[in-house]
């Protein structure tokens, strides 16, 4: 019942965002954590998989108005762009001679990595309900890639103080992340 | 194993993940190994302002703008295959396209739009654009500016305004130190000092008549045409303003105008901002406190004209100026258009 409830909201969302363009900021951030987990996990790095979502959000926003309702959610539409986006990436690489195909069999592939992004995204936004500076060491660590003595020196702690903290808040997110599973 | 020697071996753990050394993973134990799958997970989360600046370059184009974006690349030729979208169609057996170049399609695409932007220029063409734009909530620290009715407005390298243009005559003898600069004498005066240029004193210009534009064929004493501007010098206006006087002003005189908010001008209002860095000598000195910016917000909501009012020293200005460089504003609105308008930016330095 929730899911079908969830899709007449989504179907809402996507019309009045065909009618004012504007209002497509809420489907962006319904969808970005996924779309961007499912592209992290497909190129090399985290410069490029902040372009390639940049751009398929950009093309979804351009190409909204020939979007048309099947029943299926919204994301697997933002996700098809992505993949495509990705693939169409690698063939340039590929014909440069700057990279290499998938080596996973494409519909392999995409199933396991809609699953992988659907989880990751939660991770990611699970982050931003970490206290304060519980988040603010996961943020350091892990984007930034500081080492803990630059994070303990930043935030005027001992190390042992900051590696606590990284440890907690790593627990913190291991929880939530099975309650939301089980 | 305590708590603290997890850590501390969870944290050796994301070391060796983070320097990607190969081989097989070191030996770590139960919990361990469970916490460094979170930690792999989280190795390719987004930056932290990544999201909201890409929310607002789509706000952008949601509203007609053309995007100079941060950091993407341009948005490819829609005829890709989005047409004919349907989930996980390759299920099915189908696969994705390739797309050639060809120099005859960019050729045809340059000359549709050449032929686009002539009609639009001709105004044959009327395209509406909607500036809705989602607002987010404004910075606080954004104060409007007070000008000092008592300053009085005046630019610099500029005439005085008079409505006549400059009166014929020659221009004075150059020095290497001036002791008045050339002005019109007034009838008046008692006390008269030779009025010199600024430059070699065997310079000879043709001497015929008193002080004045050569090429004028004015005979009445005038202090020259110019249009009080603004400039870059001391002193507000609205409007742009220009000049041409002889002889050195105050100022450099260039004229650009900008308004204040109040008087009928909205303030502009902050879409997007970036956060500004420590730099390293304030973070060890822990040095806190808020450096304020006079900032001119243009009609496009970048930011120009950035100066430091209120200085906080060890670097922090240049880094309050760098973060504020690329904030992004609604611009202030007059009579329903927009205008460059001047605003007060406080940008709060504190350590946790």
């Amino acid at each position: 019942m929730s899911v079908v409830c969830n899709l007449s909201d989504e179907r809402l969302l996507i019309e009045a965002a065909q009618k004012d363009p504007s209002r497509f900021a809420e489907l962006y951030q319904r969808n970005f954590h996924r779309v961007y987990a499912f592209v992290a996990r497909r190129v090399h790095n985290r410069d490029e998989a902040e372009e390639v979502t940049a751009e398929v959000f950009h093309e979804a926003l351009l190409n909204l108005q020939r979007f048309q309702w099947r029943g299926a959610p919204f994301a697997a539409w933002l996700l098809r762009i992505a993949a495509n986006t990705v693939s169409d990436r690698r063939r340039c690489e590929a014909r440069h001679g700057a990279g290499t195909e998938d080596p996973l069999d494409e519909v392999e592939a995409e199933v396991y990595v809609v699953a992988e992004a659907e989880r990751r995204a939660m991770l990611y936004q699970l982050v931003d309900r970490l206290p304060a500076d519980q988040r603010l060491v996961v943020m350091r660590r892990f984007v930034d890639q500081k080492s803990i003595r630059e994070i303990a020196q930043e935030l005027g702690r001992s190390e042992g103080a900051v590696k606590q903290l990284q440890f907690r808040a790593l627990q913190s997110l291991r929880h939530q992340a099975r309650s939301h599973y089980e | 194993m305590n708590s603290v020697a997890v850590s501390d071996e969870l944290d050796h753990a994301i070391d060796v993940m983070q320097a990607g050394l190969p081989g097989p993973e070191p030996i770590f134990q139960g919990e361990t190994i469970d916490l460094l799958r979170v930690a792999q997970d989280l190795a390719s989360m987004p930056r932290a302002d990544f999201m909201s600046r890409l929310l607002v370059e789509l706000q952008w184009q949601a509203s007609g703008r053309e995007i100079t974006s941060f950091s993407r690349p341009p948005v490819r030729n829609p005829q890709s295959s989005i047409s004919n979208y349907e989930f996980m169609p390759t299920l099915l057996g189908r696969g994705n396209e390739i797309y050639p170049f060809r120099h005859r399609n960019v050729a045809a695409s340059a000359a549709l739009h050449a032929g686009l932007f002539l009609l639009l220029g001709s105004g044959l063409v009327m395209v509406s654009s909607k500036a809705h734009i989602d607002a987010r909530p404004t910075v606080s620290e954004i104060e409007l500016y007070t000008p000092l009715d008592a300053y009085p407005p005046h630019g610099g390298g500029s005439g005085a305004g008079d409505k006549i243009g400059a009166s014929q005559g020659e221009a004075p003898r150059f020095a290497s130190e001036q002791l008045a600069p050339p002005i019109v004498a007034p009838a008046t005066s008692k006390i008269r000092v030779e009025d010199t240029l600024i430059g070699p004193p065997d310079l000879n210009v043709p001497k015929t008549r008193p002080e004045g534009d050569p090429l004028s064929t004015l005979l009445a004493l005038s202090s020259g045409v110019g249009v009080r501007g603004t400039g870059s010098g001391e002193g507000t206006g609205d409007g742009s303003g220009h000049g041409s006087g002889r002889g050195p002003g105050a100022g450099s005189g260039s004229g650009v105008g900008f308004a204040l908010a109040g008087r009928g001008v909205t303030p502009p209002r902050v879409i997007y901002k970036l956060e500004p860095e420590y730099s390293d000598e304030a973070r060890q000195l822990k040095h806190q406190g808020i450096v304020t910016l006079s900032v001119v917000v243009g009609v496009d909501g970048r930011t120009k004209h950035i100066e430091v009012v209120h200085s906080l020293g060890m670097g922090l200005d240049e880094k309050a100026m760098e973060a504020v460089r690329i904030w992004r504003f609604q611009p202030g609105m007059k009579d329903g258009h927009p205008v460059p308008t001047q605003v007060t930016v406080d940008v709060d330095f504190h350590l946790f």
